[in-house]
């Protein structure tokens, strides 16, 4: 029993119910639609063949010349993360402002159009198109990373841009300050440590896909691994999967506590 | 210092704000500019600082600040003249949160490419002294406006404009910033045009001027400075 002094409980919205329905519905129609041999996966010979598989893998390869060798393929891998993450930030801030409406709505619109496309182009896609124009090397690996990143980064830098208070700068023009003056002391100044906590997870997004991108031709551990794992080599492949995973947990330690410092 | 002949203003609606005003304001004058709300007080400011273009015929120069017509000037003539010759106080302070009080004072002198020096020197004078490396969040809304006065004097400018600028202070306060205010621009000889809807504050100023449909014309307030 309600109690007399309650307000009446909100109505029950039925489109809550409809959508939920409607996820449902696309579960179990995406099972439905997939071949997949859940019955086979489950086999005593499926399983034996995947630990099979996995065996074959340790010992890693702890050899100096193979460790030299991966190591170097690291650092080509952080390298091309951190040229293509910077390369991103310098053109994503650049879009950003006519992104953020800074000259007219038209510029607005066009701008944001650009970025949908440069964004929506997954790092793979645009590894294979830069490849050919390239060839085969960090170069193209590096691009991609940029113009996926820059697409990215330009929508979030933009969508800063348009959030900041815009009084100080107003505030400032009024003052006599020129427009650039206004914009460097007031806005950006105000949205410079949410964007370079952006640009911080965003090159941590990068380590992980420099990482895949050599498996395309772009050089780096990627490469490597897929060289390995294309002659069975199990052994090295292993060495290189145990360097993807401490370089990417190195670089997520080190942007979690720039982040933090930058928040702080 | 700054001189309004027949100065006019109609929104793009074609409804006149501001008919036909004339006025002739002297350095080291503390004005105050009263009327009701509507009336056009802050669109006189905007014309004054350049912000807004007043109704005028082609050759005309409604507005003349320090000898130079405004109409004259193209945006950046104009937004030179308001960095070199004229400080702002608002009555939110527009103090920028992000910069120590050291900072925010010596950005003028920076814009106008001077020696900083005297930011330190115009914190002391409003009260802040030693406190330069403090943010804005750390001060109250009177700490707050003498940071503004001390940001708006501190390149000795001609013409300071002020609108409201004790609209979010209590009496006490208000009292402390506007004698503050009267001292710095005394001591400095600046023209001060200060719009409020306080009577009190209206009577710190050496003249009240009180803007209506009909015009613009000088009011007499009790004025505890002119006794």
């Amino acid at each position: 029993m309600n109690h007399p002094m309650m307000p009446k409980p909100p109505r029950r919205d039925w489109t809550v119910l409809a959508m939920l329905a409607m996820v449902a519905v696309l579960v179990v129609a995406s099972f439905a639609s997939l071949p997949l041999k859940w019955r086979e996966f489950f086999t005593l010979e499926a399983v034996n063949s995947t630990l099979e598989l996995l065996a074959g893998f340790a010992p890693p390869d702890l050899s100096t010349p193979f460790l030299v060798k991966t190591g170097w393929a690291a650092i080509e891998t952080m390298a091309m993360s951190a040229l293509g993450t910077l390369l991103a930030v310098l053109a994503g801030l650049a879009f950003s402002l006519s992104a953020s409406g800074r000259f007219g709505r038209p510029a607005r619109a066009l701008m944001r159009a650009l970025l949908n496309v440069l964004r929506s182009i997954p790092e793979l896609v645009w590894a294979s198109i830069l490849l050919i124009a390239c060839g085969l090397g960090p170069f193209g690996g590096t691009l991609a990373l940029a113009a996926h990143t820059a697409g990215v980064l330009g929508r979030l830098f933009a969508d800063s841009l348009e959030n900041a208070a815009p009084l100080p700068e107003q505030s400032l023009r009024t003052n006599g300050a020129s427009a650039g003056a206004a914009f460097f002391y007031a806005t950006l100044s105000q949205t410079l440590p949410q964007m370079l906590s952006y640009t911080l997870y965003r090159w941590e997004n990068n380590i992980r896909a420099a990482a895949i991108l050599g498996v395309v031709g772009a050089g780096g551990l990627g490469q490597m691994l897929k060289y390995h794992l294309s002659l069975f080599q199990m052994q090295q492949a292993a060495t290189v999967i145990l360097a993807m995973l401490l370089l990417v947990a190195l670089v997520d330690g080190i942007s979690f506590a720039l982040r933090r410092v930058l928040t702080r | 210092m700054l001189e309004l002949r027949n100065l006019s203003k109609s929104y793009a609606s074609g409804r006149p704000v501001l008919s036909n005003l004339s006025w002739n304001f002297k350095a080291g004058e503390f004005v105050s500019i009263m009327g009701d709300s509507g009336v056009g007080k802050s669109t006189l400011l905007n014309l004054i600082a350049g912000l807004d273009t007043p109704d005028a015929a082609p050759g005309d120069s409604p507005i003349i600040v320090d000898g130079v017509p405004m109409s004259g000037l193209d945006d950046d003539a104009a937004t030179r003249l308001r960095r070199a010759r004229m400080g702002f106080i608002f009555q939110a302070f527009h103090v920028l949160p992000h910069l120590t009080l050291l900072q925010n004072v010596a950005l003028p002198l920076l814009l106008n490419g001077l020696p900083t020096a005297r930011a330190a020197e115009m914190l002391e004078a409003v009260g802040l002294g030693g406190r330069g490396d403090d943010f804005p969040h750390q001060l109250s809304g009177g700490e707050m406006q003498r940071v503004a006065i001390a940001r708006a004097l501190v390149h000795r400018p001609a013409l300071v404009l002020a609108d409201e600028p004790t609209g979010n202070l209590d009496p006490d306060t208000a009292h402390s910033i506007l004698s503050l205010l009267r001292r710095e621009i005394k001591a400095t000889g600046a023209c001060a045009i200060m719009v409020t809807h306080s009577q009190a504050a209206a009577a710190m100023t050496d003249k009240t001027l009180q803007l209506s449909k009909s015009g613009i014309q000088e009011t007499t307030i009790v004025n505890s400075f002119k006794q």
